[in-house]
C-alpha cells in the first residue's frame, strides 16, 4: 500500500519523549502518572508499553497522540513539538499521523464497517474514488472483506477490532497507539489480530505502540518498555 | 459519510426520544400555525370592518368639518371631485351626514343621518353585503333605511317597521318625516351599530333641504397592495382645497394596533416555543451527554469541534423539519378549517369588538403565508438558540475525559 505521504522522508524517532511528567490532581491529591520519563520509538518499531495498572501506560500513550498534555516535558512526533501546536493543529496531527486502536473498540454505532474505516480519510476530504479503494483494499487486508456493509453490533469483539484497526492505519499514520487492543477479546482472536498488526508492521512498515499487560503482546513486541509508578523501569529490544 | 447522513442515522438512532421531540414541536407548530390564522383572521376582520366597511382608504372632507360635523360645512364640488377621482383610476363616493332624532312606538335615539350614493358606494366599501336582517337601500324605495344592530334594538325596530326622523333642515325648517327599515347591518363598529341611520342619498338631500355638496368623498385604492402614501398623496393633487387623510391618519390608534399584528404574533410565539426550546434543550443535551464517549473518540481521531457543532445542529434541524411537516400537516387542514367555519363565539358574547371595531361573533381564521411561515421559521429560531448550549458542550469535550467515560 503507498503510503499517503511518501514525499516525506522518513523520520528515525518517530516518537520521543523528554522529561516529561504528568500530574493529576484528584481532590487534594496530586498522582504523579508519569514521572520524568523520557524514551524514544522508532519508526517501524512494534513496541509494548508494558506494566501493572496505574504504571502510566494509558497515560504516556494519550500524551503522544496529543489527547492530553504534559504537566513538564516535552512530547515530539516526527520531530514536532507537540506543545508548540495549537487545539486545532493538534487535531490535524491526530487525523492525519496517528492511527488509535482503543480496548473497547469504539467504533462509531450508526456506520458500517466500511463508514467507520473511510470517516478519517472523509475527514481528510480524500476523494471519493480514493477512499473506496483504500478502505476495500484495508478491509481486505484485515480479513473483513464481505462484511464491510455490517454495523458494529452486528460484528463480534475480534471484528469490530479489526475494524478499529482498520481505521486506524488506513491513513498510512505515523504511528498506530493501541491501547489494550487485545483485552476485550478471546485468546484466538488476540492472537489472531496480533498476527495482523504484526503483518502489518512487518510488510507495510507500520510502527504500533501497545499499552498491555497481556502476556501474548509482551511475547510478540520487539522491544518491550516496562513502567513502573509513572518511570522507566526497562527497554528491551529484541533481535 | 457526509455529516446530514450521519446525522439523519444519529437521529434515528433514538426514535421514541426523536418522536417525542418531533411531535411536542409539531404540535406546538400546528397549535401556533393555527392560532396565528386566527390572529390574522382577528386583525384582517378589524381591518376589513374599519376599512371596507366605513372608513375606506382615504377621506375627503372640507376643512374645519372633522373638528366640527356642521350641516353646512359641505364640500361644494363632490360630484366633479368624485368624476376626477374615478377619472384618475380610484373608487370614490360621496356621502351626506346629518344627525336627527329617530322615533319608533315608545322608543327614540339619536341617530347619525347617512346619506348614501348607491352606485358609488358598493365600489368603496363592502357594507351593503353586510346586513344581519333585511335588503340594502334601493333606489326605487326611497323610504326605505338600513340601521345599526344597536339602533335597532334600541328602537326595538325589526324589518319593515316604521320609524320617524325629526331634525333641522338646513334652510332652518323642521326636517321629519316616516321611513320603514329595510335592513338592519351586522356589528360594523360602535358608532354605526349605535347610531347608523343609512337612507339613499336623494332622501337625504330631500330631508334636510341639501341640494348639492357632500360631507365627505370617501375613496378606495382598486388594489389593496397599492401604496395608501401614494394614493393619499394623489388625492390631494386632485383635491388641493380639501383635507385629505388616509385612514391611518384618520384612526390613528386602530393603525397602530394593527401594525403590531407581527409583533403580537411573534410575542405569543415567543412565550409558546419558550416551552419547545425546553424540549429541545433537554432532548439534545440528553443526545449529548449520552454520546460524550463517541464524541471522544470521534474527536480523537481527527474529528474537529466545528463539525462536532455542526453535527448537533444538523441533527437538530433535521427534528425541526419534520416537527415543522407535522405542523403544517396538522395546522393547514385545522386553520382551514377555522377558515371556512370560523368559531362561534355568538353563545358566550353577545358582541364582539377589538380595538373599538365591531367584529362578527363568529371568529374565522385567515390562512396567510404570514400565519404558516412565521410558526416554522420561529420553530427553526427557537430550536437554533435552545441547541447552542448542547452544540457547545459537545465541540468543547475533551477526549482525553471523554474516551474515559462512562
Amino acid at each position: 500500500m503507498k503510503p499517503l505521504n511518501a514525499n516525506e522522508p522518513p523520520h528515525e524517532h518517530i516518537v520521543r519523549l523528554e522529561d516529561v511528567s504528568k500530574i493529576y490532581q484528584q481532590g487534594k491529591i496530586q498522582v504523579r502518572a508519569v514521572d520524568n520519563l523520557s524514551l524514544d520509538i522508532d519508526t517501524g518499531d512494534f513496541c509494548a508499553l508494558c506494566g501493572p495498572s496505574g504504571s502510566g501506560k494509558t497515560t504516556v500513550l494519550n500524551l503522544i497522540g496529543g489527547l492530553d498534555v504534559p504537566t513538564q516535558g516535552k512530547v515530539f512526533l516526527e520531530n514536532q513539538d507537540l506543545g508548540d501546536l495549537n487545539g486545532a493543529e493538534i487535531a490535524r496531527i491526530r487525523r492525519d499521523r496517528i492511527g488509535f486502536v482503543f480496548q473497547a473498540y469504539n467504533l462509531i454505532p450508526v456506520m458500517t464497517a466500511y463508514e467507520n474505516a473511510e470517516f478519517v480519510l472523509k475527514l481528510q476530504g480524500r476523494p471519493e474514488r480514493e477512499c473506496r479503494d483504500r478502505v476495500m483494499a484495508i478491509l481486505t487486508e484485515v480479513g473483513l472483506a464481505g462484511l464491510e456493509h455490517r454495523r458494529p453490533d452486528e460484528m463480534s469483539g475480534g471484528q469490530q477490532q479489526r475494524v478499529a484497526i482498520a481505521r486506524a492505519i488506513v491513513t498510512q499514520p505515523a504511528v498506530v497507539l493501541a491501547d489494550e487492543p487485545t483485552a476485550n477479546v478471546d485468546s484466538a482472536t488476540a492472537d489472531s489480530l496480533l498476527d495482523l498488526m504484526q503483518r502489518l508492521n512487518r510488510e507495510d512498515g507500520v510502527t504500533f505502540l501497545f499499552s498491555s499487560h497481556d502476556q501474548r503482546v509482551m511475547d510478540r513486541a520487539r522491544r518491550l518498555i516496562r513502567l513502573r509508578d509513572g518511570r522507566l523501569g526497562s527497554d528491551e529490544v529484541r533481535p | 459519510m457526509n455529516i446530514l447522513s450521519f446525522a439523519i442515522r444519529n437521529v434515528k438512532r433514538n426514535w421514541h426520544r426523536t418522536l417525542v421531540t418531533t411531535s411536542a414541536m409539531g404540535f406546538a407548530g400546528m397549535i401556533m400555525i393555527l392560532y396565528a390564522s386566527l390572529m390574522e383572521g382577528l386583525f384582517q376582520a378589524s381591518e376589513r370592518n374599519a376599512v371596507a366597511m366605513d372608513l375606506g382608504d382615504i377621506q375627503i372632507h372640507a376643512h374645519g368639518y372633522r373638528r366640527d360635523p356642521d350641516l353646512y360645512t359641505r364640500i361644494a364640488d363632490a360630484n366633479h371631485l368624485v368624476q376626477s377621482l374615478q377619472q384618475a383610476g380610484l373608487h370614490a363616493t360621496q356621502r351626506l351626514y346629518g344627525f336627527g332624532l329617530a322615533a319608533a312606538g315608545s322608543s327614540s335615539a339619536g341617530v347619525q343621518l347617512r346619506g348614501i350614493d348607491l352606485k358609488n358606494e358598493t365600489t368603496v366599501t363592502q357594507i351593503h353585503r353586510h346586513l344581519m336582517q333585511g335588503r340594502w337601500l334601493d333606489r326605487s324605495d326611497p323610504h326605505g333605511v338600513v340601521v345599526g344592530r344597536k339602533l335597532a334594538r334600541t328602537l326595538n325596530v325589526k324589518v319593515g317597521d316604521e320609524v320617524v326622523i325629526v331634525s333641522q333642515a338646513t334652510d332652518g325648517s323642521m326636517a321629519n318625516d316616516l321611513y320603514r327599515v329595510r335592513g338592519i347591518l351586522k356589528s360594523v363598529g360602535e358608532e354605526i351599530d349605535r347610531a347608523g341611520f343609512f337612507m339613499i342619498a336623494p332622501a337625504f338631500r330631500e330631508l334636510m333641504v341639501l341640494p348639492e355638496g357632500a360631507h365627505e368623498i370617501t375613496i378606495m385604492r382598486p388594489e389593496r397592495s397599492a401604496s395608501l402614501e401614494a394614493a393619499t398623496t394623489a388625492v390631494k393633487t386632485l383635491a388641493p382645497r380639501y383635507e385629505v387623510m388616509s385612514w391611518r391618519e384618520l384612526r390613528p390608534l386602530i393603525a397602530a394596533i394593527l401594525g403590531l399584528a407581527d409583533t403580537h404574533i411573534l410575542f405569543a410565539l415567543l412565550v409558546t416555543y419558550v416551552a419547545v426550546a425546553m424540549v429541545v434543550l433537554n432532548a439534545m443535551l440528553m443526545s449529548v451527554f449520552e454520546r460524550i464517549h463517541e464524541f471522544g473518540v470521534m474527536k480523537a481521531i481527527g474529528f474537529g469541534p466545528g463539525q462536532l457543532t455542526l453535527l448537533v445542529y444538523t441533527e437538530t434541524l433535521i427534528q425541526v423539519a419534520a416537527a415543522s411537516v407535522l405542523a403544517l400537516l396538522g395546522g393547514l387542514p385545522l386553520s382551514g378549517f377555522f377558515e371556512r367555519h370560523g368559531i362561534d363565539l355568538s353563545a358566550f358574547v353577545s358582541s364582539v369588538s377589538f380595538a373599538g371595531i365591531a367584529l362578527d361573533p363568529v371568529w374565522q381564521a385567515y390562512v396567510t403565508r404570514r400565519s404558516v411561515v412565521m410558526p416554522i421559521v420561529a420553530l427553526f429560531v427557537i430550536a437554533g438558540i435552545a441547541v447552542i448550549y448542547p452544540a457547545v458542550k459537545a465541540a468543547v469535550i475533551r477526549p482525553v475525559k471523554a474516551i474515559y467515560y462512562r
